[in-house]
């Protein structure tokens, strides 16, 4: 089998599949197929594993199921290294500003994979403290359901993610935004929830602000005295 | 028709110690009210007698309630005449009892004293009261929320407050600690997003070069609810709750669950179901401690053992989901039984599993116990002495870590415990190590006793013959009317147990997870209170990594095992 052989089929347009010069040792294609080719296959995760998703996320990461089949298990703790982000886990209110600072701080192009029905909708928790689902702060690409999903369809939601980035889709804006539960107290109305979000922090960044729900990222620095005036 | 002369036998309850002791200290007007309901002991005190009853019960040498379990506020709304129940419970290691202590707060005034003079582990426990039920305990060292967020507005446990009111929350506290602006030393933010924090806890710590002089801890990035759920559901409803207290070892919180219910029916799973749970939790705590073990030196640095012990657990998930179809969260226990039979490959793939499970373990025993590095880490780090452990209610690995030989299966078999012959491993000095030993050497305990549990497994059915708490067998429900209607029945009106209160107790992987029960005879519980072994232990964690290095607290934090979900429920 040639190199040719190895390639055709894992660049985006059939259009543009590569072509193999004399001697068989260049090949031209576009660009972007080429990136796209090497994003998808060398995903960096960061996975933000608060509950028992994170236990069976463990479990895909560990040897049975193994994500570096899927060239994704460089697992990086660091937000500013990763372009993957697993939810993994039931997102509480008290959580979330610190979830939304995780994605902000990720550098783009980036994914999110929401596991579990906790983290796609607050699963069986419709209770006071409990995000209804964390597209009610960031951008979802992928839900998983499950409470937890087994390894495999996690391995399915990252080729699903691996297809969307060769189709170069992205979810710009967090979707599904529905009103659960019965009407009155109880009632949750995600998407006036997440305007709260957006309303808001589009106001502070006309003052030139950082969103509301962001932490500064350099703590101020305590006042001194000049010791040497 | 009872004639006037006749008095009714005094109980004998009224003259166990713990109450003859508190009635004549606090006078029997102070005393208000006394039960001894399925075994356990409840003592009323008037609220002002409550600071004296509590340091009486731990410091009289005859009683020595020297062991914080727990502490909870219930509300009543209009049902009694003081709306909110403070509610104590304590044990003691050497009488090996239990009490329970309580007292009324009228809604007008809605305070009562701290005892965070008297019991370590009271802090967290009445701030947590406080945040969820608003009663104020006065002198109380630092009174502010804790499991929900600072913008929440009232307090939501309270049973007028609505279930699904949120509030949103865009900004994380930023100082836990008080520092003054000119101080010369660096605080340092751990978590909550930090992978030695699992995602959930946080700790603020003040540094002085590499040592920590001060060190706070928050938690609530896990709060979930359980108890507010709980409390519009079945009880059958809630065990899918319980398997997500300790994620690790789901089993082991359904059977709690299941046991604290049976309690308070007053019945007994039949002896085939019984074996059967003792089977699966045993390799439920195995499963506990490969994550507690596997992710503690994957902090540190070392990721072969966590492969290793990952691989088995593997196995162990297999014959879980053979059993029930699930993996992680099972919800395979039911009240008064298990959900369907084991399958007939059981026995032989269990024994298998054993033998898979001992060479797995011994494979991570030559790849730590005796290495250098590892060593290093965990020897003398993070020692907590037996008073601390006491005052502050830690239980389980980590009590018995530090030398006291407290297990429930032992103290209090239930399911069956006492046929079994098994031993209680402790440590000496009560470090990172001694804990990890506790740890191993409680693996070879469980498999002990699960092949003991093999050799005897009884046959018979696997839930009780009781309409009014089983569901009837499928095939039944299909071919016989009365079947049928007892299965509408059930599942309509759900089960009805008397009215009462029961604290319901087993030895899970991390220790002592209780379940105090108040049911009203309707079919969802009042009040559920879990009683979770990790926020006793969670609690002394700033004190113990004081005085330490700062690599040390990542060390000392895995090796506690701190499982979200139970922390924090």
């Amino acid at each position: 089998m040639g190199l040719l052989d190895v390639l055709r089929g894992k660049f985006v347009d059939p259009t543009h599949y590569p072509s193999v010069h004399e001697g068989g040792d260049i090949i031209t294609t576009r660009l972007d197929a080429v990136v796209k080719w090497g994003r998808k296959s060398s995903l960096w995760p960061m996975p933000f594993g608060t509950a028992c998703c994170a236990i069976e996320f463990m479990a895909l990461s560990a040897s049975h199921y193994d994500l570096a089949r899927f060239g994704a298990e460089v697992l990086r703790f660091s937000p500013r290294q990763a372009d993957l982000l697993f939810v993994a886990g039931t997102i509480v209110d008290k959580e979330a500003p610190v979830l939304k600072m995780i994605y902000d701080q990720m550098p783009e192009p980036k994914w999110v994979i929401s596991m579990g029905v906790c983290a796609s909708t607050g699963g069986f928790y419709r209770s006071y403290h409990v995000m209804q689902g964390i597209d009610e702060i960031i951008p979802v690409d992928v839900y998983v359901p499950g409470c937890p999903p087994a390894p495999e369809s996690l391995i399915a939601a990252v080729m699903k993610i691996q297809e969307r980035i060769q189709n170069g889709q992205q979810a710009k804006s967090a979707q599904r935004a529905q009103k659960l539960g019965s009407p009155g107290d109880a009632w949750i109305d995600r998407r006036s929830r997440r305007d709260a979000w957006g309303k808001e922090d589009s106001e502070r960044a006309a003052q030139g602000l950082p969103p509301g729900g962001v932490l500064p990222l350099v703590p101020e620095a305590p006042k001194k005295e000049d010791h040497h005036g | 028709m009872a004639s006037a002369t006749e008095v009714p036998a005094r109980p004998a309850y009224l003259d166990r110690p713990a109450v003859r002791i508190l009635t004549e200290a606090l006078g029997a007007e102070r005393v208000t009210h006394v039960s001894d309901w399925r075994g356990d002991l409840a003592i009323t005190v008037k609220r002002d007698a409550w600071v004296k009853a509590a340091s009486l019960l731990k410091t009289h040498s005859e009683l020595d309630f020297r062991m914080f379990l727990d502490l909870c506020a219930s509300d009543y709304l209009d049902n009694r005449d003081d709306r909110y129940e403070v509610v104590l419970h304590l044990y003691s290691i050497s009488k090996k009892h239990h009490v329970r202590l309580k007292t009324t707060v009228p809604e007008a005034d809605a305070t009562i004293d701290t005892l965070c003079g008297v019991f370590k582990g009271a802090n967290w426990f009445e701030r947590e009261a406080w945040d969820l039920y608003g009663v104020v305990f006065k002198g109380h060292p630092n009174l502010s929320r804790i499991l929900t967020h600072d913008d929440f507005v009232g307090h939501p446990m309270r049973k007028d407050f609505p279930t699904g009111r949120r509030f949103v929350n865009k900004k994380t506290k930023e100082w836990l600690l008080q520092v003054p602006p000119d101080s010369e030393h660096p605080v340092v933010n751990i978590g909550p997003s930090h992978p030695a924090m699992h995602g959930t806890f946080r700790i603020q710590a003040v540094m002085d070069g590499e040592t920590i002089q001060d060190a706070e801890a928050e938690i609530g990035y896990m709060h979930r609810n359980f108890e507010k759920m709980a409390e519009s559901r079945t009880y059958w409803q809630i065990i899918p709750y319980t398997d997500r207290l300790n994620y690790c070892s789901s089993f082991m919180n359904g059977h709690g669950w299941a046991l604290a219910v049976e309690k308070l029916l007053g019945i007994q799973a039949p002896p085939r179901a019984e074996a059967i749970r003792v089977i699966l939790s045993e390799l439920s705590r195995i499963m506990d401690h490969y994550v507690c073990i596997g992710t503690n030196v994957v902090d540190l640095g070392a990721i072969t053992p966590f492969f290793v012990l990952f691989r088995v657990r593997e196995e162990i998930y297999e014959l879980l989901e053979a059993c029930c179809g699930a993996r992680l969260t099972v919800s395979y226990v039911r009240i008064g039984g298990l959900a369907a039979d084991v399958p007939d490959d059981f026995e032989a793939r269990c024994r298998k599993l054993v033998d898979s499970i001992r060479q797995y373990t011994l494979q991570a025993d030559k790849l730590l116990t005796r290495n250098p590095i590892f060593n290093r880490r965990f020897r003398d780090v993070g020692a907590l002495g037996k008073d601390d452990c006491l005052e502050y209610g830690w239980v389980g690995p980590c009590l018995r870590g530090s030398g006291i030989a407290y297990d429930i299966r032992k103290d209090h078999p239930y399911s069956g415990y006492e046929q079994y012959d098994f031993d209680v491993p402790v440590g000496t000095v009560g470090d990172c190590y001694d804990r990890y030993l506790v740890r191993m050497a409680e693996i070879e305990q469980s498999l002990r006793i699960i092949e003991q549990a093999l050799g005897k497994l009884p046959k018979g059915p696997v839930i009780v013959d009781d309409k009014t708490v089983a569901l009837p067998p499928k095939d039944k429900v299909y071919t016989n009317i009365e079947a049928l209607m007892n299965h509408f029945k059930l599942v309509y009106d759900g089960i009805l147990p008397p009215q009462g209160e029961v604290y319901g107790y087993t030895e899970a992987a991390n220790g002592e997870l209780g379940y105090y029960i108040v049911s009203d005879g309707k079919k969802c519980p009042w009040r559920v209170k879990v009683r979770p072994p990790c926020f006793n232990i969670y609690q002394a964690f700033p004190q113990m990594i004081k005085g330490g290095l700062l690599a040390d607290a990542v060390a000392i934090i895995g090796g506690l095992n701190i499982i979200a979900g139970e922390l924090d429920r």
